[in-house]
């Protein structure tokens, strides 16, 4: 199989001098399939990631204007100081009497200080990055009550906050990729099992050894790839990698599920050595835990999007509809109440 | 539980869990031990994690394979495994948060639904270097602990005070109970703390693997 230019295979093919080429004079993307296929196998200049990743996580809409857009961000500035005075306005008495409000509240302050504090933008006491952190989950978690906060969120917010760098714009963005890996977080891990499982169905059908491996050992759970699959990689690559890895997984270019398809190529990669050491579930466990920082970002996406052609229809057919991160089947109400408990 | 495959040599391979609300130190407590490792700004736990560490017990190498996650229930249901054959437990709450020691009751509650009944089990108010903000008293942890027959010890893992102490404490009582099991006492008042009962029971309930000297891999 001859593949086109690799992902990310070289800067020049990021997206930077082209960006202007892509909009019409009033700001209208013209081809958004041959942007997101630019994106897809070049990634996208730093600098330009603010705009971009609006359009990426849908924020934008593709066929919006420049005006429409500077409306959408004032009218939405505003929604947001709405939302966010919702519980700026808790006073210590009622907070006294609103027990899941506190518990919320202590399970975000304990999770932000300890979110990416190496990086310089979170860096540093009374750094007001991790207050922005702190504010817009709160603000979340009463924009989707039912949901609340989970740990997990804090790094899927990170990189959105430090990309956009404004805290309403950060908002909406973290509410559209909720939209999508909101399931991850349901109390009852339906969109983790989910993904899980296609994630089962996809080694079964590219590599049957390793799936007939881990079936004997009892590791079809894949409870391994947890992490993976519920932040989207963030532990396992440096900041800049993980930057790079979500661009790519949100142009949704060749699958909505190109995350398993990374899952699948890391496990290829080591399923010698996993079978080789005859690794049983807790030390396979822990092998998959230790990977983190050591995973060849260019090379496994490189493995993944030539999966992904190559499982094909099959490939997508493992893929029951409705698996995060695509959109829910049924538009009516995303999420049952959770009953969120700090233990 | 499968068999542990390690290429190190031990006698014993025990499974121990962390649990405890979000924030409280499982974490630092399990880096302290295993890697004598602390870090105030180490990340929350995600899934699941192990780390493990022998020591030695009378003339026996234990090795103890340590279990960390997430404190937030929420991830409970797909981690129902993390207490799959463990034999030992720490309760882990902050002693600056008081928050954290009344959910003690709850998480119990929850191991014990997922264990068997010898588990063994410490009750560990950990940051006790914060003694400005102390917000549980040693005596209610105490009363506690002696209510619900688990161990109790305050633990600082940033000063390592006592952590040491407490998984060696942990690992100890439970080579206890399987030595007794495995010599078939069964009545040996010495081989018990004080105030703690364990029952030993008559089937694969201390899921302790013991390596025979002749298993290599």
């Amino acid at each position: 199989m001859t593949l086109e230019p690799p992902p990310l295979s070289g800067f020049s093919f990021k997206l930077y001098v082209q960006w202007a080429t892509f909009l019409d004079s009033e700001g209208r993307v013209m081809d958004s399939n041959a942007l997101r296929k630019r994106i897809f196998y070049g990634g996208v200049e730093h600098k330009l990631r603010r705009e971009v990743w609006a359009f990426l996580l849908g924020y934008y809409a593709y066929d919006s204007t420049y005006a429409e857009r500077e409306y959408l961000r004032s009218i939405r500035k505003s929604e947001y100081e709405t939302l966010k005075h919702q519980w700026q306005s808790i006073s210590p008495e009622q907070a006294k009497r609103f027990t899941k409000f506190r518990e919320r509240k202590g399970l975000i302050d304990k999770d932000v200080v300890r979110t990416d504090r190496s990086l310089a933008f979170y860096d540093g006491d009374d750094n007001s990055n991790v207050y922005l952190l702190r504010d817009i989950l709160l603000t979340y978690s009463f924009y989707n009550f039912d949901l609340g906060y989970c740990q997990g969120m804090s790094d899927l917010l990170s990189p959105i906050l430090f990309v956009i760098d404004d805290e309403s714009e950060s908002f909406w963005c973290f509410v559209q990729l909720m939209e999508r890996l909101g399931p991850n977080f349901n109390r009852d891990q339906n969109g983790m099992h989910s993904q899980l499982f296609a994630l089962s169905k996809l080694v079964e059908l590219l590599d049957s050894p390793l799936h007939n491996y881990f079936k004997q050992n009892d590791c079809l759970n894949y409870f391994f790839c947890f992490r993976w699959v519920l932040i989207q990689f963030k532990r396992e690559f440096e900041y800049e990698e993980t930057m790079r890895l979500w661009e790519v997984l949100w142009t949704h270019y060749l699958s909505e599920h190109l995350h398993l398809y990374v899952c699948v190529a890391v496990l290829k990669r080591y399923r010698n050595k996993i079978m080789g050491e005859q690794m049983d579930f807790d030390t396979l466990l822990k092998f998959i835990n230790e990977l983190s920082g050591h995973i060849d970002l260019d090379a496994i996406l490189r493995d993944a999007e030539a999966l992904c052609i190559c499982a094909g229809e099959n490939g997508a057919a493992s893929i029951p509809p409705g698996t995060p991160p695509s959109l829910p089947v049924d538009s009516g109400l995303f999420y049952s109440s959770q009953d969120d408990e700090v233990l | 539980m499968g068999a542990y495959r390690a290429d190190d040599d031990y006698d014993y391979l025990f499974k121990v869990v962390l649990i405890g609300d979000s924030g409280v130190g499982k974490s630092n407590l399990l880096s302290r031990f295993t890697r004598n490792e602390f870090s105030l700004e180490s990340k929350s736990t995600i899934g699941v994690e192990f780390a493990t560490r022998s020591i030695r017990v009378d003339d026996k190498v234990v090795k103890a394979q340590i279990w960390d996650t997430a404190g937030q229930e929420r991830y409970r249901a797909i981690t129902s495994a993390y207490y799959r054959g463990a034999v030992g437990a720490l309760l882990v709450y902050d002693v600056t948060r008081h928050v954290t020691f009344e959910n003690v009751e709850r998480w119990l509650k929850e191991l014990r639904g997922h264990t068997e009944s010898n588990i063994v089990i410490m009750l560990v108010g950990n940051k006790a270097d914060l003694r400005h903000l102390r917000a549980v008293s040693v005596e209610d942890a105490k009363a506690f602990a002696e209510r619900e027959n688990t161990f109790f010890m305050e633990t600082s893992a940033l000063e390592s005070l006592n952590v040491e102490n407490a998984f060696t404490e942990v690992l100890t009582q439970i080579y206890h109970v399987v030595s007794r099991k495995a010599l078939d006492i069964g009545n040996d008042p010495a081989a018990l703390p004080k105030g703690q009962t364990i029952n030993v029971g008559s089937r694969d309930d201390v899921s302790a693997v013991k390596q025979s000297s002749c298993c290599s891999a």
